[in-house]
């Protein structure tokens, strides 16, 4: 159950976001002509420009007169405190932007893909600060590089997340508490976490620290394209509870109501604790305090206990039911501006289990507000990650995994020194996924007993459709193949790397599936050889994808699913509106690029 | 480095201390000794296989997905071993084979053939001999393969596990299968929920042993003849198939508490366990089964079987006989102390036993969470029960060694009963209907070697605990192991011996030792912790708890902690809470068959803990 809990309290839960229109510039003050919006941008992942479409819904910078200067620098009209940042980004090749909260503290976007040794000043990560008295070479101080290398391919769309805290101020005007960077996540990959920033990065749009400011974003480096800006900011006041009045009842309760129990104890606690029971279980507790609201809004009230409970406003009952401590329970009311009546009950009729209980208030434009006292609930505990390494050699494991929802239970991974990764489904002869970065994370297969039995990506991970890539005579493409029309034989290793052995009975054939790190460390280069493909009298196709997910880059590339990968293609004879390439010879060579 | 010192002699001294109190009792590590394999730091050898090799060579299989050769595992003229990867990626392999130049191995969802074919000694060809379905849940454990004289593969299917045993998600799940080297599947036997070891005996039959659970009253090994059901329903589903060997339905099973044997006799396929090991103890998680083939290298009992123990950590005796056609006998204690959860057990080249070990997310009472060790007899002979047989009016024993005629003929020198368990959806079982056995007649062979017992009030399938406290040989030592429980299945039938005043059995008057104890909570401990310690070995307390660490169970100090009154814990020990202890992955067994009188005694030492503690604080 405590693992259940840190799952909770790791995931970014999906949170009240507003968007910056990007039908037009208004949202940004004073733009350059560089920046414009679009419909659509391509390159491929060599290009060091884009394809533009024209349209809404894309951010776009390019060079339309003369060079890139300060002045192409953009800054939103919007002033931010703490905020919660989330936005697509794509670099051409070699492409340099970043994006300053409060314009003043930069998360660097850079193109580094790819690269082994990353610093501050690689993709996502907190730029250096600066100071010339610092002496000549010195002058470069703090920043901090990403945890790793979570950057994607140029011409690919990439996500950064960014959760940032404002520095406060006393009412003198003085810093109190530095700006922290509470979590950077980039293309999924959590990147930094509490990072403390002393004071402004170099290039700041203001001289000094202030509670509030505009993000800005660099333009001054070359091209640059964004889309789906949403955040979140924390500047409202939000709800607080006065001091809490506890009647405490002593006997077997299976329902939070009193009835006509009499109370064994009472008092009068500053806080919401679930410490002043003095009795492990059959118990009923009722609290009551008294809710100030600060302004008429919605109001999203968060609860955990073990046992059985019911949360009250004014009388009007809100959460409840029978819970473990670490169930998240959450229930919205509209309130008015004034006080509230507020009245918890919590039952425990059953020895086992941690007493806990928890009471959180959030509104929209607010941070949560913790209302019950911190030893009132459990502090769980994280346990250390079981990691499997692919650094020396090809390494293999299988395990289950999830893909799409859904657990395949006759999965391998396969590692690679170089750095790109794959799951691979052994019953269809199918890629689940593939990713960059680190090789696996076996906790869930390795602690204790393991229940998940599942392992997963460290890196950065794009999805693949999971079934068999290949079809007879223009068919459609299954979901899957049973075990009779696709019969997995084996695997043999060459150079340490698996080659899986198949007999595909329908076309009556075998076939060999390698998958290697493409040259260049682009990505992962496929072949699949038909053994016997000679008495083959079908039609033989590669099913890339379905035509709405494919982006044409060019006559051999194609960005897949909001081209979040590519795919290349060898040989010719694709035909993009049915997402289809003819396969000739007697094998299939194509490419992911990410 | 001073401070080094003084921690070494401290611990040097402590033992010796002790051993000088005890200097004339002999332990089972005085015939059975262990012998440690040690391994490289940065392995996790969490062993699920073992397979010897016919050039001196040992492979072990892990549950994190490798294969590892050792070179030297006997340890000759260096205690030093050597390993080599030869295969890795496989996911949580829990049996191995070698034959014919390959391994052979279960995976969770596949049977694998693996081949080193250029011979660089690191595999390099995984072949699948058979897929077996998953459903996805962890419990969905897969064992073997175990090879038949025909070169056929054996392989055992676990249940899943969603509060109770269940095998419906996934095919065959709660078989045991026959898989021929070409893939083709023959169903065997049902009804087993966590088959985790099995083997073919000397005479090609095979059997395999399960642990405690729903439908499983208590541990036990049953013989598995083609169309068996042993007794779990949970993968009954399959039995609709086809192919399967057998049609039985969950609702032609009886649930209603009452023991195996009667829904036996409603039920063709039902079949009986040849011998139970009660649970908590002979063991809480029964594991590997091997028949002793080495012709006395391995043990003073050839021919007799060896059942490991994963919570436990130790290998228990087992020995067999057939009557009416039906396997049944005895289970002893044989070796107890192993470091880790013991899995898998394989005799080597030399009549060594290797046993392989991993307790990680189960626990176990060698504390380490895996290991390689190897089992060997010295070739002194222990003083120990060496067999008993069933006979129509009671029981034979016979012994290592001469036995000492006054003490053979004291009935006080035995302690008798007989009890069952229940067969019920339930989570394990108290011990029921248990009733305690007269002793009528004795005769004692002239080897002295054999005490023919006659009894009053035999049960056909009942447990009959012997209990042979007061037995010495005739150097007045006391038997190495002094309780063996025989599951008599079948009585057979022959001649009875007729009570005269020559057999008849002494009683002379025997003290009621039993004190009745306070059962407020007394605060003050009764007993010393010396005491207190024996009564817990005596009743097996110590295989799952200890007094200050956390083992299977909770540690004594933490349920002193509790603050529950000796007459709560006397309820506990015999209808324990497993809620009361959700962090605990094993739940405990009643221990219904403890004296009341010793568990209060053993009550009133854990909450004087609670004192000391309080005591300690000021």
């Amino acid at each position: 159950m405590r693992k259940i809990l840190l799952l909770m309290l790791l995931s970014w839960t999906s949170f009240a976001q507003q968007t910056i229109s990007l039908s037009d510039l208004q949202a940004f003050a004073q733009p350059s002509t560089n920046w414009s919006i679009e419909g659509a941008v391509r390159a491929t992942y060599s290009d060091t420009s884009f394809q533009v479409a024209t349209g809404k819904g894309v951010l776009l910078n390019t060079l339309r007169h003369g060079k890139y200067q300060r002045t192409d620098d953009l800054t939103f009209q919007l002033n931010h405190g703490d905020m919660r940042l989330m936005l697509d980004f794509m670099l051409p090749k070699g492409a340099n932007s970043g994006i300053y909260l409060q314009g003043r503290y930069e998360v660097q976007l850079y193109d580094s893909w790819g690269k082994t040794k990353i610093n501050f000043g690689d993709c996502g990560g907190i730029y250096e600060r600066w100071d010339e008295g610092r002496g000549k070479g010195n002058q470069g101080y703090e920043g901090s590089a990403p945890l790793q290398n979570a950057c994607k391919a140029p011409g690919t769309w990439q996500t950064i997340e960014i959760d940032f805290q404002a520095p406060r101020f006393d009412a003198t005007g003085k810093k109190i508490q530095n700006a922290r960077f509470k979590k950077v996540i980039l293309n999924g990959i959590l990147i930094h976490e509490n990072i403390e920033v002393s004071g402004m990065t170099r290039g700041a749009l203001f001289d000094a620290e202030a509670a509030f400011g505009p993000i800005r974003i660099q333009g001054d480096h070359g091209p640059v394209a964004f889309r789906n800006i949403r955040y979140e900011t924390f500047d409202k006041p939000s709800a607080s509870l006065g001091e809490v009045k506890y009647t405490y009842y002593s006997g077997k309760f299976t329902e939070p109501v009193i009835g006509q129990a009499t109370p064994v104890m009472n008092g009068t606690i500053p806080k919401l604790t679930v410490k002043v029971v003095p009795a492990k279980n059959d118990y009923l507790i009722r609290y009551q305090a008294e809710l100030t609201i600060p302004d008429a809004d919605t109001y999203e009230f968060e609860t955990h206990w073990t046992g059985g409970g019911v949360l009250k406003v004014d009388g009007k009952e809100l959460n409840q039911g029978a819970h473990w401590y670490s169930d998240k329970v959450t229930q919205a009311t509209y309130l008015t501006a004034g006080k509230h009546q507020l009245e918890l009950i919590h039952i425990k009729d059953f020895p086992w289990g941690p007493q806990a209980l928890g009471l959180l208030v959030k509104r929209v434009g607010s941070h949560p507000v913790i209302l019950h006292d911190r030893k009132s609930m459990i502090d769980p505990q994280a346990v250390g990650i079981v990691e499997v390494k692919a650094n020396a050699e090809p390494v293999m494991q299988r395990s289950f995994a999830f893909h799409l929802g859904k657990k395949k239970t006759h999965v391998i991974h396969v590692g690679d020194p170089s750095g790109v990764h794959y799951s691979y489904d052994l019953k269809q002869g199918a890629l689940l996924q593939v990713w960059r970065g680190p090789f696996l994370n076996a906790t869930q297969m390795w602690h204790e007993r393991g229940e998940p039995q599942t392992s997963e990506p460290l890196g950065v991970t794009v999805v693949m459709d999971g079934r068999f890539p290949l079809t007879l005579d223009h068919q459609a493409q299954p979901d899957s193949l049973n075990a009779t029309e696709l019969v997995y034989k084996g695997y043999k290793l060459e150079q340490g790397r698996p080659v899986f052995m198949y007999d595909w009975t329908a076309a009556k054939m075998q076939l060999e599936d390698r998958i290697v790190p493409a040259a260049n460390n682009i990505g992962l280069k496929r072949i699949i050889t038909f053994k016997n493909s000679s008495s083959l009298q079908s039609a033989l196709d590669f099913s890339i994808a379905s035509p709405k997910q494919i982006a044409v880059v060019n006559a051999s590339l194609v960005g897949l699913k909001d081209q979040s990968y590519f795919i290349q293609t060898t040989g010719g004879g694709v035909d993009f509106s049915v997402g289809r390439q003819a396969v000739q010879g007697t094998s299939l060579t194509y490419q992911i690029i990410w | 480095m001073k401070n080094l010192y003084s921690f070494l002699a401290v611990c040097l001294l402590l033992p010796m201390g002790v051993v000088a109190q005890k200097k004339s009792a002999k332990t089972e590590q005085d015939y059975y000794e262990i012998k440690t394999l040690p391994i490289p730091k940065d392995i996790y050898l969490e062993i699920g296989g073992i397979a010897t090799m016919p050039d001196g060579r040992l492979a072990v299989s892990t549950r994190r997905g490798e294969i590892w050769i050792i070179e030297n595992p006997y340890q000759k003229e260096n205690h030093q071993v050597h390993f080599k990867r030869f295969a890795s990626g496989l996911h949580e392999v829990l049996g191995l084979a070698y034959k014919d130049g390959s391994f052979y191995c279960s995976q969770r969802g596949e049977l694998t053939k693996i081949t080193d074919t250029d011979r660089d000694g690191v595999a390099d060809l995984y072949v699948p001999i058979y897929q077996f379905d998953l459903s996805g849940n962890y419990h969905e454990y897969t064992y073997g393969p175990v090879f038949d004289k025909n070169g056929d593969m054996l392989v055992t299917l676990n249940l899943a596990w969603v509060g109770f045993g269940e095998g419906k998600f996934a095919k065959w799940r709660g078989w045991l299968l026959k898989i021929k080297p070409d893939g083709t599947m023959e169903p065997h036997s049902a009804g087993l929920r966590s088959p985790a070891g099995y083997s073919i005996n000397d005479e090609g039959d095979i059997f395999y042993g399960e642990n405690q659970g729903d439908w499983v009253g208590s541990g036990r090994v049953t013989h598995l003849a083609k169309g068996d059901f042993a007794g779990n329903p949970g993968g009954l589903k399959w039995a609709k198939e086809p192919n399967s060997p057998f049609k039985l339905t969950l609702e032609e099973i009886q649930d209603n508490g009452a023991p195996m044997y009667e829904a036996a006799a409603k039920v063709k396929n039902l079949k009986l366990p040849a011998v139970w090991f009660p649970h908590a103890i002979m063991g809480i998680s029964t594991a590997d089964i091997l028949q002793d083939s080495t012709k006395g290298k391995f043990s003073p009992f050839p021919g007799q079987y060896f059942v490991a123990d994963q919570g436990q950590s130790k290998v228990m005796r087992m020995g067999l006989e057939k009557v009416n056609g039906v396997y049944q006998g005895f289970c002893i204690n044989y070796r107890e102390g192993f470091q880790s959860g013991i899995l898998r057990e394989r005799f080597g080249l030399d009549g060594s036993m290797f046993v392989g070990m991993t307790s990680r997310g189960w626990g176990s009472t060698g504390k380490d969470n895996f290991g390689l060790q190897r089992l060997f007899w010295n070739g002194e002979m222990p003083f120990e029960i060496e067999n008993i047989h069933a006979k129509p009016d009671g029981f034979e024993l016979s012994f290592t060694q001469a036995v000492d005629i006054n003490s053979v003929k004291k009935a006080a020198s035995y302690a008798l009963r007989s009890y069952i368990y229940k067969y019920q959806h339930q989570y394990g079982s108290p011990i029921i209907e248990l009733k305690d056995l007269k002793i009528s007649a004795m005769e004692v062979s002239a080897d002295k070697r054999k005490v023919r017992l006659v009894i009053e009030g035999l049960r056909q399938f009942f447990i009959h605990e012997f209990k042979l406290t007061g037995i010495r040989n005739e150097s007045g030592d006391p038997l190495l192991h002094e309780t063996a429980y025989y599951t008599l299945n079948q009585i057979p039938a022959g001649g009875r011996i007729a009570v005269s005043e020559t057999n008849r059995m002494q009683v002379e008057k025997v003290e009621k030792s039993i004190q009745v104890v306070a059962s407020k909570p007394s605060g003050k401990s009764i007993i010393s912790d010396e005491e207190a310690m024996a009564l817990l070995k005596k009743h097996t307390c110590l295989a799952c708890h200890a007094k200050e660490a956390r083992v299977v169970g909770p540690s004594y100090v933490d349920i002193a902690k509790r603050n529950y009154t000796d007459k709560q814990i006397l309820a506990l020990v015999y209808k324990p809470n497993p809620q009361n202890w959700p962090d605990y992955a094993t739940a405990m067994a009643p221990m219904s068959h403890v004296p009341a009188g010793d568990v209060l005694k053993i009550a009133s030492w854990i909450n004087g803990l609670k004192n000391k503690a309080l005591l300690n604080r000021d």
